[in-house]
């Protein structure tokens, strides 16, 4: 039997549930949620707090409450006090306010009755529970969307006022509720919505450089030493910037391109492995795209992949790409068109999403255009790209 | 009430061992797992917990069930039937 070897060390350190220990670029957010609930440590009980944090796909939101979370944890075992954090995502659970207090609940009662009562009796029950153990909790509704779409206001409005409501006793519970656009909160009443909003962190979405230290981060902790080049992140880095600076897509790709390395037995996770495993995640091009361009942008497009599948490069100039397709022409034994016609069908190419282009500027030497083929394989390219030409030479 | 009319009953063998197992249930999940009906059920937990064999949490119409804490009778218990099922 072959011996299996692997480019990673700890694949589950990309797995969407891991909480890295530092999350970068994300220190201020983090320190401004510790601020708001700085009070909790100082007067437990005496009052609770509600945060929202908003922000697009892949820019951290979940991970930025479940690392406050556990941090505030062991911060307030340390002073002696009892506080839990538990995460939920409200999606999981249809969006209903009875399913998602019934699984709170069952943290502490795992064989709490399912049936019987309503969602009301049930956060009674919780309060009873946290009362009992002196308990803070500090709930993070992650995708509230969900919940708000469902039970609109009425849900929020049990959550944040029944506790206020109770007489003489302690408030034993703070909310988080993460959510991807505060356009959703416009369905809430004006009183709810104004005491969840008073508190916001926004999360910008990652810029290319940022997505690079995260994806170098994750790197270090899943990866052998030397088996991920600066190369295929700067490209996951580029792709995950593309896709909205989605963070999440970025550490799913190098998981993946991992899988395409360890697949073909390889040393080290190349850019080739990076566009198999971004054409296996997003719907790439499509057949019928390819059989729609004409001829010459056929044998163009042809030199390019052909250009990617020999080298290691992230990125070709367009006078590479030139080169290339005048090597391809001659193959063809057809006259190849003009410098202008192929700055043409590098726009065409790059408007279907075949490939992405970028003007860079080097100094005095004036610009050049780079084009990046990332979302598909140049095998898989090169090989469709044959199969028509061959048809129509 | 004597050991021998204590656990004279299988079913209240069957009710410590399967709280032994779950950890804590309300009375109608005990009845389902043990086939029997409510009323049964609550009979034979009301003279477990007098015995101090078990204990009951309330939370409003809810009761949960579980082994006795600190009960030295409930550990007795515990260890006799661990030992009879190893």
């Amino acid at each position: 039997m072959p011996q299996y070897r692997s480019v990673f060390k700890d694949e589950t350190k990309l797995d969407i549930s891991y909480v890295p220990s530092k999350l970068p670029h994300r220190d201020s957010e983090l320190r401004l949620l510790v601020e708001f609930f700085s009070f909790l440590l100082k007067f437990p009980a005496k009052m609770s707090q509600r945060v929202i944090i908003t922000g697009d796909i892949g820019t951290g939101k979940t991970a930025l409450s479940q690392r406050f979370g556990t941090d505030i944890t062991r911060e307030a075992s340390k002073n002696g006090m009892n506080l839990r954090y538990v995460h939920v995502n409200c999606r999981e659970y249809r969006g209903s306010l009875f399913i998602i207090l019934h699984h709170i609940i069952s943290v502490f009662h795992p064989n709490f009755p399912k049936r019987g009562y309503a969602a009301e009796e049930l956060l009674r029950n919780l309060l009873q529970i946290l009362d009992e153990e002196n308990m803070h909790l500090i709930l993070g509704l992650d995708e509230f969307d969900s919940l708000v779409e469902r039970e609109s206001s009425e849900a929020v409005y049990k959550l944040t006022r029944l506790q206020e409501m109770r007489q003489n006793k302690s408030q034993r519970l703070s909310l988080i509720c993460i959510l991807r656009d505060l356009k959703t909160l416009s369905r809430l009443d004006a009183s709810t919505r104004s005491t969840l909003q008073s508190n916001l962190i926004s999360l910008e979405k990652y810029s290319k450089e940022q997505l690079r230290d995260i994806l170098n981060d994750r790197v270090s902790l899943a990866f052998k030493p030397l088996t991920v080049s600066e190369e295929t992140v700067s490209l996951i880095a580029e792709l995950a910037s593309s896709e909205g600076g989605n963070a999440r897509f970025g550490i799913e790709l190098l998981w993946r391109a991992g899988k395409y390395a360890d697949a073909e037995n390889l040393d080290a996770v190349t850019l080739e492995c990076v566009r198999k495993a971004v054409s296996s995640i997003i719907p790439t091009v499509r057949k019928s795209d390819l059989a729609s361009l004409s001829f010459h942008e056929k044998l163009f497009l042809m030199g390019i992949a052909r250009h990617f599948k020999e080298g290691e490069n992230a990125h070709i100039s367009l006078s590479e790409a030139e080169k290339a397709y005048h090597i391809v022409c001659e193959e063809f034994n057809i006259e190849p068109h003009s410098h202008t016609q192929l700055w043409k069908y590098l726009h065409s190419l790059s408007s279907v999403g075949i490939i992405e282009t970028e003007v860079a500027s080097f100094g005095s030497r004036g610009r050049t255009t780079i084009i990046y083929l990332s979302r598909i394989s140049a095998h898989e390219l090169e090989k469709e790209l044959n199969a028509l030409l061959e048809k129509e030479a | 009430m004597n050991v021998e009319d204590v656990f004279s009953s299988k079913l209240r063998i069957k009710i410590v061992k399967l709280l032994m197992q779950m950890g804590e249930l309300n009375i109608s999940e005990i009845a389902r797992r043990l086939g029997i009906n409510h009323n049964a059920a609550s009979k034979h937990l009301q003279v477990l917990e007098e015995e101090g064999v078990l204990q009951q949490k309330v939370f409003g119409r809810i009761r949960l069930y579980r082994i006795k804490e600190n009960s030295p009778k409930a550990k007795a218990v515990q260890n006799l039937i661990e030992i009879w099922e190893q």
